[in-house]
């Protein structure tokens, strides 16, 4: 090999080789708090859920149009904990294309299929069953997680898990195809990412300095990103995203998501 | 299998001279790549030719060099386009990515070990080739769409005169989504998980430079080595041989002329060394066209079917005399290849480098297979080269049997030529040097 | 390692005395059987360490021995029934409460490198010094370590539940003072037990801290001046208050002070470094000390409300069963069982001594109920016991 490939390689090694130790109990702490945060992020989506499935049940569309999107939000900060119960997130967040029949198929639930209803067909005709399975769904994801000692390589994992969430079936704006709130989605995808990598960084700040720097600075890209389409307490439709800012969101986003993926090998859990 | 004596070509030689040095200078597998080398490289002389079956997998090109590698390189079995966009705003973060882009291209090119992670970790490479990185004939070609210039108030005086975006032709129906980008890189190697392996790599080292905007694989057919003469040009998915009127890549002179802008053309100085690449991604209805009575396939084409040899030919590489048939009596005037070479004086201008694949993804909603050709070029001149080319065959019989959906347009970064230099660096001090724009 | 010693506060007030009525009611009952460990005999040539407390220090009042496990043996040679602890900093490591007059008891720790402090007996006593000198062993523990990943996550879901429930005690300690502060005697007596359950959900923890233990949760009889000493703060001052006195008054300077605690106990909670051992041994020692004597004593002598007490006891271990359950090995099928089965023993004997929905006052439970529910503390902590040994980790 020549030496210039040599220099390649090392410096590849360099950044990627950071002490990968052996988990100490330091994970207590942020563990912890993690858990907190899942908590209140729990109890605000059962009662924005509530307001938002009365408001379905009304029939008043243009209030549950309002609702659907901050509902999601903290559905989507904590997803990583909420996919460990595979019933209840089919329930809750499946799409249409998981379906064999799509939007067609009774099995077609949750939140998405009330945003069809809610967009595409501008109607709550037939939400209400959806609207009550949505809130019992919400709620027993609430009790199940409230006794859970969460497992720390998946709160950990969970950082890149959202980022590789979005990268692979987000940022082409398939999540919300009918209300077109993915710029919502993608914020609580970020703010829980963001979480929990603020959450171990004190466990990172001295030995992975360079690593934090890196992190930190595409989750403040995303930030300035997203800050532009702000409108109001929420976000602009996704048809407004630019091309432009398309491509720094998913350059953002890959990046995050390669970088995190060292995050549960560099606190010693896998 | 022909012996280095049967050919006549000098250049040839030089090419063979350069590409050992290239192997010399690799510290693994040199040894074992030499012997493997010299039976394959005689039978392949031409870029189109097919490859030959017996491609040793520790055989490399080099990486460093006046031009990039991929273009007038002997075409293995498997290629891959891949096209990005580019995040870099500015020169440094250009340049860095540029460098960057340049180092990995390096390694991959010349094989070698991947750093070992812990465990813990995610491994530093996707291993698919094992352990050990065997070059396996990889070549990475480098290329610059209209938009990285368009879309960087400093970049735009130095955009290459002739690029611009690609625009549909009367016979395309081109898809936004396996269209254009900032930057093309073009894989070629022995295997196709060799040039799969090559974009995992940029993909996992690069995310915060490049954002992957489409890819398409595509193959050529291996054939063993010929027992004598020259190798046969490979058939493309329409059974017919593709590129037996390519211009000679072993021909330095005539790849001066046709390949790469020189010191003369006016063209930015920093482009000196580069070439225009046209990339079209070509679906074949081939269902309908094996329904297709023979004889109109060959009339469409312009050749005999089994042997490719025009209709006043024997072998493939025969010239048709079309100044004898001016009625178009024994060659249709609007057969392709007539259309698309009418070997005039006035169209020797028009010559470019094709170097295509075959590609085959899967079936489309109509289940129909989706298949056809990834169609690459490379020309000195991209207005006199594939456009006016294109323009000719608009409205061509085949036009009945394809569908362009794809592809762009870019321009190839001269070569890098020491471990001191990288790709991009004469638009990177071309840039610096400019005065900025108000 | 005892960096805390200098910023701990002190604490000098609550003189633990075993209570002569709860001595008597012992002997009277001729249940001696759960002083097992106590013995009157010559200490056993089994390599224990002795120790002997005075009327005013210890003897030896300096212990100097090699990190690792250790047998001790508490001689009460005072007049007094005492407790014997050992203390880093304001941490309580170990401890044996109430070890009377001429008895000997023994306790053992696991000791790592470091120099500790000893109460010795009287709190006015100079404090005894335990220095542990650091071992082949215990250097190579330190380094290698045990593997401790399958911890992270009980402990993580632990802390949690600390901090929820330093929470709500600080709340329901809030509604409390405040019911003082009006004058409300009903509301006040209505709001004692509720505002003790959060301490006590968390007392396997909040024991750790002599300090703000002696501030929160001292027995008048384990002062000297009882009622009267200075050293009567804390939750059963205001209980001696609300139900002795039927009153408020004179309360809400032991109000005030037992919120301000609370507060500190919240904050400390949250701060807590947890280890594994917090979780198995802490479960056992709490159950334990619970068996060994509180219960069968009773702890809240004007309320009587000792079951709720007992109920929120047994809602903190019932946790921490829960949560080192799942580390148990599958080898270990049958302990697991029996750990459910131990932590449902308490719950129904509980359920049980209910009328309707509410516990009756802790002096309709006679001395042999008091003996029994004891036993299924004991049984539990037994088991917990061999938990903890079972997951002990290196």
């Amino acid at each position: 090999m020549k030496p210039q490939h040599l220099l390649a390689a090392g410096a590849l090694a360099a950044f990627l080789c950071g002490p990968a130790a052996a988990a100490t109990l330091d994970l207590v702490e942020p563990i912890a708090a993690y858990k907190i945060y899942v908590s209140e992020k729990l109890q605000t989506l059962v009662t924005d859920t509530k307001a938002f499935t009365s408001a379905v049940k009304a029939g008043d569309i243009a209030t549950a149009k309002r609702l659907f999107a901050p509902t999601r939000m903290s559905y989507e900060a904590i997803e990583p904990i909420a996919e460990l119960f595979g019933d209840l997130d089919k329930a809750i967040d499946s799409r249409a294309d998981d379906y064999e029949k799509a939007e067609k198929s009774p099995e077609f639930q949750g939140f998405h299929r009330l945003e069809y209803g809610l967009w595409a067909q501008n109607s709550t005709e037939g939400l209400a069953p959806v609207a009550d399975k949505l809130m019992a769904d919400v709620t027993t994801l609430h009790q199940r997680i409230t006794d859970l000692a969460l497992p720390p390589e998946k709160v950990v994992g969970g950082a890149a898990a959202l980022m590789e969430e979005v990268a692979a079936t987000k940022i082409s704006g398939e999540e919300d195809r009918y209300s077109h709130t993915d710029l919502w989605d993608f914020k609580g995808n970020f703010d829980g990412s963001q979480k929990i990598f603020e959450l171990v960084r004190p466990l990172l700040e001295n030995s992975e300095a360079a690593f934090v720097k890196k992190v930190a600075d595409n989750f403040d890209t995303v930030d300035t990103t997203l800050a532009k389409y702000k409108d109001g307490a929420g976000y602009q439709s996704y048809d407004k995203l630019t091309d432009g800012d398309r491509k720094i969101l998913a350059s953002a986003v890959n990046t995050l998501a390669e970088d995190l993926s060292t995050l549960r090998g560099k606190l010693g859990l896998n | 299998m022909m012996s280095r004596s049967d050919d006549p070509s000098a250049s040839r030689s030089n090419r063979r001279r350069q590409f050992l040095i290239g192997m010399s200078a690799a510290a693994t597998g040199a040894l074992a790549a030499a012997p493997a080398h010299a039976e394959t490289a005689p039978t392949q002389r031409h870029v189109t030719d097919a490859p030959n079956a017996h491609a040793s997998a520790q055989a490399r090109w080099p990486f460093y060099g006046k031009h990039q590698q991929g273009i007038t390189t002997p075409r293995p079995a498997a290629g891959m386009v891949a096209a990005f966009d580019v995040i870099a705003t500015t020169p440094d973060a250009l340049e860095a990515m540029f460098r960057a882009l340049s180092a990995r291209l390096a390694f991959l090119t010349q094989g070698g070990m991947p750093p070992e992670l812990d465990p813990k970790l995610p491994p530093a490479d996707s291993g698919i080739l094992g352990p050990v990185i065997e070059p396996d004939n990889l070549t990475a070609t480098v290329s610059l769409g209209n938009a990285l210039f368009a879309d960087r108030d400093w970049l735009r005086p130095l955009k290459p005169r002739r690029l611009q975006r690609m625009t549909r032709f009367s016979n395309d129906a081109l898809e936004a989504r396996l269209c254009h980008g900032d930057l093309l890189l073009q894989f070629c190697a022995n295997r196709p998980d060799t040039t799969i392996h090559a974009l995992r790599d940029i993909v996992k080292m690069m995310p915060d430079t490049l954002v992957l905007r489409w890819k398409q694989e595509g193959t050529v057919p291996v054939l063993p080595a010929a027992a004598k003469g020259r190798a046969e040009s490979a058939r493309n998915f329409l059974g017919f041989h593709d590129g037996s009127a390519n211009p000679d890549a072993g021909d330095a002179k005539l790849m001066q002329r046709v390949v790469w802008v020189g010191e003369g053309d006016d063209e930015p100085r920093w482009a000196v060394r580069g070439s225009y690449q046209a990339v079209r991604i070509i679906r074949n209805f081939v269902e309908r066209w094996d329904r297709t009575p023979l004889r109109e396939q060959e009339h469409i084409f312009g050749r005999r079917k089994a042997s490719g040899a025009p209709f006043d030919g024997r072998t493939e590489f025969d010239v048709p005399d079309y100044a004898r048939d001016p009625d178009g009596r024994v060659t249709p005037l609007d057969a392709h290849i007539r259309l698309a070479n009418p070997r005039t004086p006035s169209t020797a201008r028009n010559l470019m480098l094709r170097r295509p694949f075959n590609y085959s993804n899967g079936v489309n909603k109509a289940g129909q297979l989706d298949m056809g050709l990834l169609f690459i070029c490379y020309q000195a001149d991209l207005e006199a080269g594939f456009i006016t080319v294109q323009k000719r065959l608009n409205g061509e019989p085949l036009e009945e049997y394809l569908k362009p959906v794809g592809g762009g347009y870019f321009y190839v970064l001269p070569g890098a030529e020491s471990a001191d230099d990288y790709l991009g660096r004469t638009l990177i001090e071309a840039a610096r040097a400019a005065p900025s724009p108000t | 390692m005892s960096t805390e010693k200098s910023a701990a506060p002190r604490p000098s007030r609550a003189m633990p005395l075993a209570v002569a009525a709860a001595a008597v009611l012992v002997l009277a009952s001729g249940g001696l059987f759960y002083y097992a460990t106590i013995s009157k005999q010559a200490a056993p040539a089994d390599g224990a360490t002795r120790v002997e407390i005075g009327a005013s220090a210890c003897t030896p009042n300096e212990l100097a021995l090699p990190a690792g496990r250790h047998v001790f043996e508490i001689h009460n040679a005072s007049q007094r029934p005492v407790e014997w602890e050992i203390l880093d900093g304001i941490m309580v490591i170990e401890e044996r409460e109430n070890i009377l007059p001429g008895f000997r008891q023994r306790l053992t720790a696991s000791l790592k490198p470091g120099t500790y402090e000893i109460t010795c007996g009287l709190l006015s006593n100079p404090r005894g010094k335990l220095v542990v000198a650091a071992t082949a062993a215990s250097d190579a523990a330190a380094t290698a370590g045990p593997d401790l990943k399958a911890f992270i996550g009980p402990l993580s879901e632990y802390k949690v539940f600390l901090v929820m429930q330093g929470s709500a005690l600080v709340a329901a300690t809030q509604d409390l003072v405040a019911a003082i502060r009006r004058g409300d005697v009903a509301r006040a007596r209505a709001l004692y037990a509720p505002a003790r359950a959060g301490y006590r959900a968390v007392a396997a923890v909040a024991g750790r801290w002599a300090d703000l233990q002696n501030s929160i949760d001292p027995a008048a009889d384990y002062l000297e001046k009882r009622e009267q000493d200075a050293g009567f703060t804390g939750f059963h001052r205001i209980e001696y208050g609300l139900f002795a006195g039927n009153t408020t008054e004179g309360l809400q300077p032991a109000a005030d002070r037992l919120l301000a605690d609370v507060t500190t106990l919240k904050a400390r909670l949250g701060a807590v470094k947890l280890a594994p051992d917090d979780l198995t041994q802490g479960a056992a020692r709490l159950a334990r000390r619970l068996a060994d004597g509180r219960i069968e004593r009773g702890e809240n002598a004007y309320a009587h409300s000792d079951l709720a007490d007992l109920d929120a006891s047994l809602a903190g271990l019932a946790k921490m069963a829960r949560l080192v359950r799942p580390l148990i090995p599958t080898a270990a099928a049958d302990l697991a069982k029996q750990l459910d089965g131990r932590v449902d023993a308490v719950r129904q004997a509980l359920a049980a001594l209910k009328s309707g929905d509410v516990y009756p006052s802790y002096e309709r439970v006679d001395a042999a109920g008091r003996r029994a529910l004891a036993g299924d503390f004991r049984d539990l902590a037994d088991t917990l016991d061999t938990v903890s040994a079972r997951l002990s980790p290196g």
